[in-house]
């Protein structure tokens, strides 16, 4: 069990960071597939190595992510990073908080046409 | 980040210049977006470290707030210690005396009872069956019959004169079975130590040098070995140096400058064997068996040995053969007496540890304005108590130093006046251990000090002693705790002053015993004859007797003897007697009676009473009838009923040469005055079968009749007369060595007694402090009585019984733990009780005496006070 401390320390989460997390969420994968994941379900964010990377780095220094064995076939090359279980824990509080603040903006009437 | 993922990021790039397909200015894009991105993300990765530094600096700083609130409390404490110089100098001061005091007793339990003697595997060593003497075939067969034992061997001391080498001098030497040193596990620096056959008689003499004596005596020439040198003891005999221990090589029962081999005949068998002056026996335990299995072993042994000579050893000796550790053997007579000493000093400390806590709680109450203020200004429970805290074990700290320093004078102090006697008293020292236990006590001292006082200190609440308007709300409820310490200090220095009180009185006793001899006014001195200057018998006598006549010749002599053992020394001889028509019982040892060799008129000269027929004179001699005088214990354990004068003994066996008896002598208490004077006999010098006995000479003086100063010159001249190749070994006043005996218990008798003053002296202080301190509280209460006419010696009175009441109670409470407790004493204890009345009423009254005189000076003053200025400033 995830201490709820060490969860709301990591908070609030970097966007992409967020992203990341939520891609990984498919399963574990390695850098090229993991930005094809998140441009499909975010066009707007176009990621390069350098930010990426940075990014992964951070998470996995963060403990939120690690680093996978690649499938068999898989080029070795590649390295494969997976969620971990506090990678988990914080993604969804960090889901919660955001829906927190889209119930927040809906009440002050920001999300309504026009 | 390259490193790791170095593939992976060009993978990526590749992805998107795949992506961007095959036009030019897109693909340029996607280039210039990755620099981009590298510039961006490197200047972003600096910021992210310096924020990381600055987490880092802020914890940090965290860390420093923290060390700053402790400086600032330490500042706090400093300044508080130095708001009352005259408090922290007592405090100090008492806890200084209390930690140095219990630091230095404490290096005497370390040093005679805990310290690991300096052999192989000192846990092994053992002596067996150490209640008889034994002779060397004992010895042999004790090796062979005990397997629980890898090695034993016998020792017996001896004194020996080494002449012919600078100034003449008395060695301390011991005789010892080969197999000694391999009992110690000790091995020569130089040379060897004895072989096989070179105890057996006519085996050409050989010695062992002891590190300490080769080096005052040869300088540590190393060339001594393999030299020859004269050693005289009762023969003349010239021994040649086989070899030198290492330092730190010694007996465990005694000083040795010299070992010689322990002489005899394997091939005599127990009973023929007449070496019975093998008085101890060490062994070394087999690896694998135990102290147990030794011991029941032993049993067996003595068994065997008691049937096999049941004329010289008992059963009941037999039955009671023991083997026993050599350090708990050594220390058997000190043991209790040492760790009394150390639970007194305990008790000392203690008391001065309440002293502090009341002179803390005092203060703490005159300071609660202050600290009132501290806790408004924000400081938590915590931090009052941590400040207390810390000014306590400042002042604890600085007591510690102070006891320390003063523990390496009292320790040197002690190992001055401690009895030679006391084993292992050399390697008492401050060594890192006591030190330990000086940090320790100091530790514990300041928690016990300070813990009560600073526990008050974080209670105070900020809005009832600043709001509550008078002074009377901001003293608080007064501190109960006052009365109870000083009960409690009262209750522990009776413990501590009965213990004084009994050593004191078991001294006065012991000093008061009779010791049988009048040392006042008689000068005790030794010439010996260098080896082979008188090689026979008569000539050897005839110079002993010169020396006698030309000393009494001097005219501020009044007479002169001789003995070969001094009274008041330890060395003792004694063998088998065989006392005319005394029946010696199948089964029953041969009575072993204490022999000396006197010469001229040493009865007179020493004050020796006889109590019936007659002195021995110079008129016994060699050729005269064989004569004897025993002492009036002999006589009742042999002839109880009979008339002694003309009766006979033998001594070594029973057809031997008959000597009879011509005077019976009081008895004197030969070496200790607490033990009972045993049968002793005095054979003529003259008659004595052995060719070379040296004598003590014994000459009491006419009081008045000669300057101290000019006697012991004039002796020698006239000794010299004689003789001036004969060196005077010792000369000494035979009262000075009769007290000598009594060293021990004035040594324990001193240091409890200190402790019993100490203690007092900290009560006094205790009591006097509390006083002040209750009476100053009830200043109000004082000044409304004598506005309303009460007398001021009322007020006196009442003061003065208020504090006392404390003080009664601690007086029953320790008159009662004493009287359970003193048992522990009563070992050490000479003609008196350890629950003796006279003691305990006395304390009492001491006691109670200085805490009335200890409250009455501050109840005194309490008494004044002007009513009116009282009343109107409260």
């Amino acid at each position: 069990m995830t201490s709820p401390r060490s969860v709301d320390d990591r908070l609030p989460l970097h966007p992409v960071e967020f992203r990341i997390l939520l891609a990984l969420h498919d399963g574990a994968t390695f850098g090229t597939r993991l930005v094809e994941r998140i441009e499909a379900a975010e066009p707007a964010m176009t990621l390069y190595p350098a930010n990426l990377y940075r990014r992964i780095r951070d998470l996995l220094d963060g403990g939120l992510i690690e680093e996978a064995p690649a499938p068999a076939d898989a080029d070795p090359r590649r390295r494969y990073v997976r969620l971990t279980g506090l990678g988990r824990a914080v993604a969804r509080a960090e889901a919660r908080r955001l829906a927190g603040l889209v119930a927040e903006a809906a009440r002050h009437r920001l999300l309504t046409e026009g | 980040m390259n490193a790791r993922f170095g593939d992976d990021m060009e993978a990526l790039l590749r992805h998107r210049l795949e992506k961007a397909g095959t036009s030019g200015p897109r693909r340029a894009g996607v280039w210039l977006r990755a620099i981009a991105d590298v510039l961006v993300q490197a200047i972003a990765l600096r910021f992210d470290e310096r924020a990381e530094r600055r987490r880092r600096v802020d914890e940090r700083g965290e860390t420093m707030m923290t060390f700053r609130s402790l400086l600032q409390d330490i500042r706090y404490a400093v300044r508080g210690v130095r708001a009352t110089p005259g408090l922290a100098a007592l405090a100090v001061l008492t806890l200084g005396l209390g930690i140095g005091a219990s630091t230095a007793t404490f290096s005497i339990v370390h040093g005679v009872l805990l310290e690991k003697l300096p052999y192989e595997d000192p846990d092994r060593l053992v002596v067996v069956w150490p209640e008889v003497n034994a002779n060397q075939t004992m010895v042999a067969l004790a090796e062979e019959q005990m397997a629980s034992l890898e090695a034993v061997a016998g020792t017996s001391g001896w004194s020996l004169t080494l002449t012919g080498v600078g100034e003449p001098r008395e060695l301390d030497g011991l005789r010892v079975s080969p197999a000694y040193f391999d009992v110690l596990g000790a091995r020569p620096l130089l040379g060897r130590t004895f072989a096989e056959g070179e105890d057996l008689p006519g085996a050409a003499g050989v010695v062992v040098l002891s590190h300490d004596f080769w080096v005052n005596a040869f300088g540590g020439d190393p060339d001594v070995l393999d030299r020859l040198i004269d050693l005289s003891g009762a023969d003349y005999d010239r021994r040649r140096v086989i070899g030198i221990m290492p330092p730190g090589v010694e007996d465990p029962f005694q000083e040795v400058d010299v070992w010689i081999p322990l002489e005899g005949d394997p091939a005599l068998g127990l009973e023929a064997d007449e070496t019975w002056f093998v008085n101890t026996r060490i062994a070394r335990i087999a690896p694998g068996a135990t102290i147990e299995r030794a011991n029941a072993e032993v049993r067996v042994y003595a068994g065997r040995v008691q049937a096999a000579i049941p004329n010289v050893i008992s059963r009941e000796e037999a039955e009671a053969a023991t083997v026993r550790g050599i350090r708990e053997y050594r220390t058997r007579d000190v043991r209790a007496s040492i760790w009394v000493a150390l639970g007194t000093v305990g008790l000392v400390l203690l008391i001065g540890c309440f002293n502090v806590a009341n002179l803390l709680l005092a203060r703490g109450d005159r300071r609660r304005r202050d600290y009132a203020v501290r806790v408004a200004l924000g400081a938590g429970r915590a931090r009052m108590t941590r400040m207390l805290l810390i000014e306590a074990a400042l002042l604890g700290v600085s007591g510690g130093v102070l006891g320390i320093a003063a523990a390496f004078g009292l320790v040197r102090l002690i190992v001055a006046q401690a009895p030679d006697t006391l084993p292992g008293i050399a390697s008492v020292s401050v060594s890192p251990t006591v030190l330990g236990f000086a940090v320790t006590a100091t530790l514990l001292s300041t928690i016990i000090a300070g813990l009560v006082p600073a526990l008050r200190a974080g209670r105070v609440r900020a809005t009832a002693t600043l709001g509550g308007g008078g002074r009377g709300a901001a003293r608080g409820d007064g501190n109960r705790l006052a009365p109870l310490l000083v009960g409690v200090q009262i209750a522990l220095a009776v413990v501590v002053t009965i213990g004084s009180g009994l050593m004191l009185r078991s001294l006065t006793s012991l000093l008061a015993v009779d010791p049988g001899v009048d040392g006042e006014n008689v000068m005790a001195f030794r010439p010996v004859p260098p080896g082979g200057r008188y090689p026979d018998g008569p000539a050897f006598r005839e110079y002993y007797r010169q020396v006698t006549r030309r000393v009494a010749a001097l005219p501020f002599v009044g007479s002169v003897g001789g003995i070969h053992l001094l009274p008041g020394t330890l060395n003792n001889w004694s063998f088998p007697t065989f006392p005319e028509d005394f029946e010696i019982r199948e089964g029953e040892p041969v009575p072993s009676v204490n022999f000396r060799a006197v010469r001229g008129d040493y009865f007179e000269t020493v004050g020796m009473p006889l109590r019936a027929g007659r002195p021995l004179t110079d008129a016994d001699g060699e050729n005269a009838e064989p004569v004897v005088v025993v002492n009036e214990r002999f006589v009742s354990t042999y002839w109880p009923d009979a008339n002694p004068i003309g009766k006979t003994l033998s001594i070594f066996s029973r057809d031997g040469t008959r000597y009879r008896v011509v005077g019976v002598s009081a008895d004197v208490r030969q070496h200790r005055r607490d033990m009972d004077p045993l049968p002793e006999m005095y054979l003529s010098h003259e008659q004595v079968p052995w060719n070379q006995m040296s004598m003590w000479i014994v000459a009491r003086v006419r009081p008045g009749a000669a300057e101290p100063s000019t006697r012991a010159g004039a002796i020698r001249d006239a000794v010299w007369t004689v003789d001036p190749q004969v060196p005077i070994t010792e000369m000494a006043h035979l009262a000075d060595i009769l007290v000598e005996t009594t060293r021990g218990t004035r040594f324990l008798t001193i240091l409890l007694s200190a402790f019993g003053a100490l203690a007092l002296v900290l009560c006094a202080v205790g009591v006097f402090g509390v006083t002040a301190y209750t009476s100053g509280r009830r200043r109000a209460e004082f000044g409304v009585r004598l506005a309303l006419g009460s007398s001021r010696s009322s007020i006196l009175r009442s003061a003065v019984s208020r504090s006392l009441v404390p003080v009664a109670a601690g007086l029953a409470v320790g008159l009662l733990a004493a009287g359970l407790g003193s048992d522990v004493l009563e070992s050490a204890l000479y003609g008196v009780t350890a629950s003796d009345p006279a003691t305990f009423v006395a304390v009492t009254i001491v006691l109670g005496l200085t805490a009335v005189a200890a409250s009455v000076i501050p109840a005194w003053r309490a008494t004044r006070i002007d009513p009116a200025r009282v009343l109107a400033s409260e």
